[in-house]
């Protein structure tokens, strides 16, 4: 029969495959529910039980059922290829059939299909709506269809004649299948079995309308059992030999593919449900295995439903009488590990497995080898239990996680003669031979580096505010403590490279927490015999500044890829600046030259490079290094974008700019909280170095027309409280800075001290310094001194001459104070004045050029470039007609500057002759 | 430079011949329709006081001339305002006014003929693209057509600036053919000193009123001859300034917009020659097709520029003579 098809079918089937793969593909999508739907699958799975005979038929109503979900939607093109593989199939069950007689459900589909098909063909105006390639499908299955049934005519007309009969007597036979939803398929199949049995002949015709009502019913189920279909199909195209329908049959075959791993894992879900068969479908994996090999996955899962009931019997993961030896349970360990990363896998089954799996070894004493080499996955499973890389670990799986990497650094401190390293083979490991060394693969430093990314995402993911996120935080120790000990391990066995990543971790966890030990120690120098026992305890621990320059010169000694270096180079600096060694944060910050080649960096090493320099700014305002700090500061203040450039929240303004994976990304990059620097602290050190830079400046320049501003952002807020229609007392930190600086514009540098440093200020700001009353006096200062310069910049011009006594008065300064600012002034040509000693006041020389004269410089200026360019117009012509050009513009250019006339007569004399 | 200063109190003698003898007006405008414009000490006034009224600072007011062209004179009789133009009445027909307006002239027998337009000007601003058409357009139609400007600052310093001016033949070929690039331009030899041509003004006066002028003058406070003297200078001479930069500076981008049009058509050539480029400031600017940039504007501005360097130096020489003066004083006082 098979043959007959093969010939037949050839032409039409391929000619309407491409049509067909577009028809096919929604049925498909439903494929996403299987995992949902277990119980379904169990029952598959059980159902077809016992022999070969169940298995092609169970491959027959799978095809069935694709045929009759095709009719339903009518296509028929569908209809045509699928029962042809019908018809195949049929052929391969032949021998069972020979003995069995044709199976009932066989002989519905042939009945039904004709009905169907004789119906479409009736239907004069369906006909004409179809599809050209239906059309033409119709036609061919509805001769085929004739043809082929005459052959079973006796059979279907029996079917015909007795269309539904004992269902009961296969739900018996089904009996262990509990689940209600299951019916309906369970009758089919029943329906089908029984009436195969009967072989009668003879059946009346038109009960066919019923069935397909009936399948309607069954749609959901038979949408389930969709998954058996494809398996089935592509069973079959693995075993037939023409190449002709494997290419037919590529899609439904990689399909299967796919799929054959998924409905193993359902079932291995379905089993965790009942934990007393749990270790069975192990023994039946183990047993599919050995058969894999065969290339017949789907008799071999047959063959496994059959062995249920023996099963049930042994709640273990390996035969009873199995002797558990290295070799079984790495055999295991490597079933399990095959499902890994695959779709529908229940993941935390896989881990309770493993763990099952880790305790069955321990009791049988199978060394550490093996413990260890388990452990790794079993982390490696947790760490996959999240397929999705933005979710974050529950709490519980996260606490198994530590304790399972704790577990393992015992273990490995426990038995230095382990070996454990990336690029042991697998083939080469050894687990359980104690005269050697075990060798055993895995990576210990992936593992936990993967462990603190894991950290680092439940941060992010944790509200900062809520308690919660102090819970997790907790962990940070626990943490520390791991990496502290791989650390640790690592410096004994590692190489170079693994010892710099552990480093660059353990330098992550420390660069940005400030070491108030150390700090406190500086504080108070040793008092010799004083010291308490806490005291001692607390000096226990290495000095974090110690550690820092201890791991960080190790990784740029030994560091070969640059990445990690420079990482360490920016937390060194940023610790450095955290605790305000500015010149040496500086001056590594200058050597690194970062600052060149940074934009070429990702963006996480960005984001901390921008940290960086923020801590470096604020260090340098605590040192009263307001221009440093300024600098620092700028680029990340004028962009505006403060938040998002330090990785600190996402700005809602590009949020539409973005799609939805850009934004996850970014998600992801984003610092946790505990690792955030204020942003209004940052914005206020950065106004408020503005201000002491740009008031004197614009009152040392109100005249000159080429003033440029020194702070963009600054001025923006001058003219945002400017803009002000009632100007009330400040409330933001902006508007204190803003009212301080109209102040000290005037010069009135106790009005400014007021507004920078109140009760609001110090509760905004200044207290979140480490050392705030330094910071606070640092500040006063400079608010005086600078006041003093705007005043005399401001005010010069009303003065003949001023007492330095006066402005030591003012501006509660003492006198050399005042005269070495004064001095500094006059030197800089920044105020026209001279010192008269004897009296101590200070001279003022009118030497400001008046308002003409400004405009005149001006204009001579503005004419002086209008020349330049004139000249370089003429240079054009001369080039363009005289064709000396080459030479003229050398010498335009031997004669740039004040020799300019010169120059232009000498061309002139060139172009003479 | 056919400026005539005439004080309150300085009147023409007589009436049919000029007294302004200042004038050293342009001897090559041979060729030109008209020499000389004889204005109507009505029309002054009538300009002066429409400045008055309606114009203040940086705002322009216009007006037009009526007149007669007797010989190689243009007099100039009468004039009447443009309406002070406000947005709301954007559907204002100025042509249809002008027409009114001059039928109701011809009914009160006052000369009717258009022969050209007044304008105020700030500190002498006035040469701009926007004069040059409508003196294109006004001598396009009516030959003899002036353009009297009247500069209300330095009248009010105490003499008064009244100007004719007319474009030259020249000029107008070139605006006649719309072409401005660089090279029609070179062709008609055109520079900013051939532009505008400024005719003599000669203004007269019936007997009558030179009576009633002498008369005046006669009455006159002495403060009021002596605006003249005042030696503050600094914001005249400011404002000057700072008009004259603004110029400079757009001259200097209109000649850096030039040297990269030239830059570019070099570079074209030197291509075409096989030649390697010269360096390129801004190499996107290179796939453009050179667009040889309109020379008018900045003949325009050269044009302006030399007015306000005249206005400089004229203000100034005066300013020294009056300080000069103002120390010989001081010194005989002592």
């Amino acid at each position: 029969m098979s043959r007959f098809f093969t010939t037949g079918s050839d032409s039409e089937s391929e000619s309407s495959l491409s049509g067909e793969e577009l028809v096919t593909k929604p049925v498909g999508g439903n494929y996403g529910k299987q995992a949902l739907l277990l119980s379904e699958d169990e029952e598959d799975t059980k159902r077809v039980v016992r022999s070969a005979k169940d298995k092609r038929f169970e491959e027959l109503t799978n095809l069935i059922r694709t045929i009759r979900n095709a009719m339903k939607i009518r296509d028929v093109t569908k209809c045509l290829e699928e029962f042809e593989l019908l018809g195949k199939a049929y052929g391969k069950a032949k021998s069972i059939v020979d003995k069995e007689g044709v199976p009932r459900f066989y002989i519905r589909i042939l009945a039904d299909l004709e009905d169907y098909l004789n119906e479409l063909w009736e239907d004069k105006e369906g006909k004409k709506k179809m599809n050209k390639n239906n059309a033409k499908a119709l036609s061919t299955l509805r001769q085929k269809i004739r043809k082929y049934n005459r052959d079973f005519e006796s059979h279907i007309t029996n079917y015909k004649q007795n269309p539904e009969q004992s269902a009961d007597e296969d739900a018996e036979k089904n009996e262990e299948d509990s689940e209600g939803s299951s019916d309906e398929d369970e009758d089919e199949d029943g329906i089908s079995a029984a009436a195969f049995l009967k072989k009668k002949s003879e059946a009346p015709s038109g009960d066919s309308r019923k069935f397909l009502k009936k399948l309607e019913d069954e749609d959901e189920d038979s949408e389930d059992s969709e998954d058996d279909e494809d398996w089935d199909t592509g069973s079959t195209s693995s075993d037939s030999d023409s190449e002709e329908e494997e290419g037919k049959q590529a899609a439904p075959a990689s399909r299967f593919l796919k799929k054959a791993p998924t409905t193993e894992e359902d079932k291995k879900a379905a089993e965790k449900k009942r934990e007393d068969k749990a270790k069975k479908k192990h023994d039946r994996k183990s047993k599919r295995l050995d058969e894999e090999e065969e290339d017949n996955e789907g008799g071999e899962w047959e063959r496994v439903r059959g062995g249920m009931p023996l099963v049930k019997e042994k709640p273990k993961m390996f035969a009873k009488g199995t002797e558990i030896t290295h070799a079984v349970v790495i055999k295991k360990l490597n079933e399990i590990l095959q499902a890994r990363g695959k779709k529908g896998t229940d993941r935390a089954a896989q881990i309770e497995l493993l763990q099952l799996l880790v305790q069955i070894a321990s009791e049988n004493n199978l060394g550490e080898g093996v413990t260890v080499k388990i452990k790794f996955n079993i982390i490696a499973s947790l760490y996959d239990y999240n397929p999705n890389l933005a979710t974050y670990m529950k709490p519980e799986m996260w606490q198994k996680c530590l304790d399972c990497i704790n577990e393992l650094m015992d273990i490995l401190f426990a038995n230095p003669n382990i070996f454990v390293g990336e690029n042991i083979l697998e083939e080469s490991e050894n687990l359980h031979n104690v005269d050697q060394p075990l060798r055993i693969r895995g990576c210990i430093l992936t593992l936990v580096e993967r462990m603190d990314e894991e950290f680092t995402k439940i941060m992010q993911n944790t509200d900062p505010h809520s308690q919660e996120y102090v819970e997790h935080l907790k962990d940070e120790a626990q943490v520390c403590a791991i990496i502290e000990r791989v650390q640790r391990y690592l410096e004994e066995k590692g190489t170079t490279e693994e010892i710099c990543r552990v480093y660059l971790r353990r330098i992550l966890h420390t660069y940005y927490k400030f070491d108030y030990k150390a700090h406190q120690r500086q504080l108070t120098p040793p008092e010799g015999s004083s010291k308490s026992e806490q005291d001692q305890a607390e000096n226990e621990g290495e000095d974090s500044a110690v550690l820092m320059e201890r791991l960080c010169k190790y990784i740029y000694a030994k560091d070969r890829t640059d990445r990690i270096r420079t990482c360490a180079i920016l937390c060194h600096i940023y610790h450095h600046a955290l605790h305000s060694r500015w010149y040496q944060a500086r001056d590594l910050m200058l050597m690194s030259h970062l600052q060149d080649n940074i934009q070429h960096a990702d963006p996480p090493v960005q984001i901390l490079y921008n940290r960086t320099m923020v801590q470096l700014g604020i260090c340098a305002f605590r040192q009263g290094l307001t221009k440093d700090a300024h600098n620092a500061l700028l680029d990340i203040q004028s962009s505006g974008r403060a938040k998002e450039l330090l990785g600190q929240g996402l700005l809602l303004r590009s949020l539409q700019e973005r799609n939805q994976e850009q934004e996850k990304v970014e998600r992801r990059r984003q610092v946790p909280f505990h690792l955030h620097i204020n942003l209004e602290l940052l914005e206020c050190v950065y106004l408020v170095s503005a201000m002491l830079l740009e008031i004197p400046y614009m009152a040392a320049h109100e005249s000159d027309a080429r003033r440029r501003m020194i702070s963009k952002q600054f001025h923006h807020q001058l003219r945002v409280g400017e803009r002000q229609p009632l100007l009330g007392p400040p409330e933001s930190m902006r508007e204190h800075v803003v009212a301080a600086s109209k102040a000290m514009k005037m010069g009135d540098w106790k009005t400014c001290h007021s507004f920078i440093i109140n009760e609001k200020m110090n509760g905004k700001v200044w207290d979140l310094f480490p050392e705030a009353d330094k910071v606070r006096t640092m500040l006063v200062r400079k608010i005086q001194e600078e006041s003093l310069r705007t005043y005399l910049f401001t005010y010069s011009s009303v003065y003949d001459s001023i007492s330095m006594e006066t402005l030591s008065d003012m501006f509660e300064l003492d006198l050399p104070t005042v005269h070495s600012i004064i001095s500094k002034m006059i030197i800089n040509e920044e105020l026209m004045a001279s010192l008269d000693q004897p009296t101590q006041t200070v001279v003022m020389h009118r030497t400001e050029p008046t308002a003409q004269q400004n405009l005149a410089l001006q204009l001579a200026e503005k004419l002086g470039s209008l020349v330049e360019n004139n000249e370089r117009v003429f240079d054009h012509k001369q080039g363009t007609y005289g064709g000396y050009f080459r030479d003229q513009k050398d010498g335009y250019r031997k004669n740039e500057g004040y020799m300019r006339r010169g120059g232009y007569r000498q061309q002139q004399s060139q172009t003479a002759y | 430079m056919a400026s005539r200063k005439e004080g309150t109190g300085s009147a023409a003698t007589s009436s049919s011949s000029t007294t302004d003898t200042t004038g050293k007006g342009k001897g090559g405008s041979g060729d030109s329709a008209v020499k000389q414009v004889q204005i109507d000490g009505l029309v002054v006034l009538k300009i002066i006081k429409h400045y008055q009224e309606e114009g203040q600072g940086t705002e322009v007011v216009q007006g037009v001339l009526l007149g007669l062209v007797v010989e190689d004179r243009l007099e100039i009789t009468n004039c009447f305002p443009f309406p002070h133009h406000t947005e709301d009445d954007a559907d204002f027909d100025e042509v249809q006014y002008q027409m009114e307006m001059m039928r109701s002239l011809r009914h009160v027998n006052i000369d009717h003929l258009h022969v050209g337009w007044y304008q105020s000007t700030y500190y002498g601003s006035f040469i701009t693209r926007a004069l040059l058409d409508s003196q294109f357009s006004y001598q396009h139609a009516i030959e003899e057509s002036v353009v009297l400007i009247y500069d209300p600052i330095k009248t009010a310093q105490g003499s008064l600036s009244l100007k004719a001016y007319r474009l030259t033949p020249k000029l107008m070929e070139v605006c006649k053919e719309k072409d401005f690039s660089p090279e029609a331009l070179k062709k008609a030899n055109i520079t900013f000193e051939h532009m505008f041509e400024e005719v003599l003004i000669v203004i007269k006066n019936s007997h009558l009123i030179n009576v009633l002028m002498w008369e005046l003058e006669k009455k006159s406070a002495v403060a009021d001859k002596h605006e003249l003297l005042s030696l503050a200078s600094s914001n005249h001479l400011g404002k000057n300034l700072q008009l004259l930069m603004d110029r400079v500076d757009e001259m200097s981008q209109d000649i850096i917009k030039y040297n990269t049009y030239m830059r570019n058509t070099s570079n074209m050539q030197r291509q075409s020659r096989g030649e390697p480029p010269l360096p390129e400031e801004d190499l996107s600017k290179l796939f453009k097709p050179p667009q040889p940039p309109a020379r008018m504007d900045s003949l325009l501005i050269a044009g302006q520029i030399n007015t306000y360097c005249r206005n400089i130096k004229e203000f100034t020489a005066q300013n020294l003579g009056k300080l000069f003066m103002a120390q010989a004083l001081q010194e005989y006082n002592n």
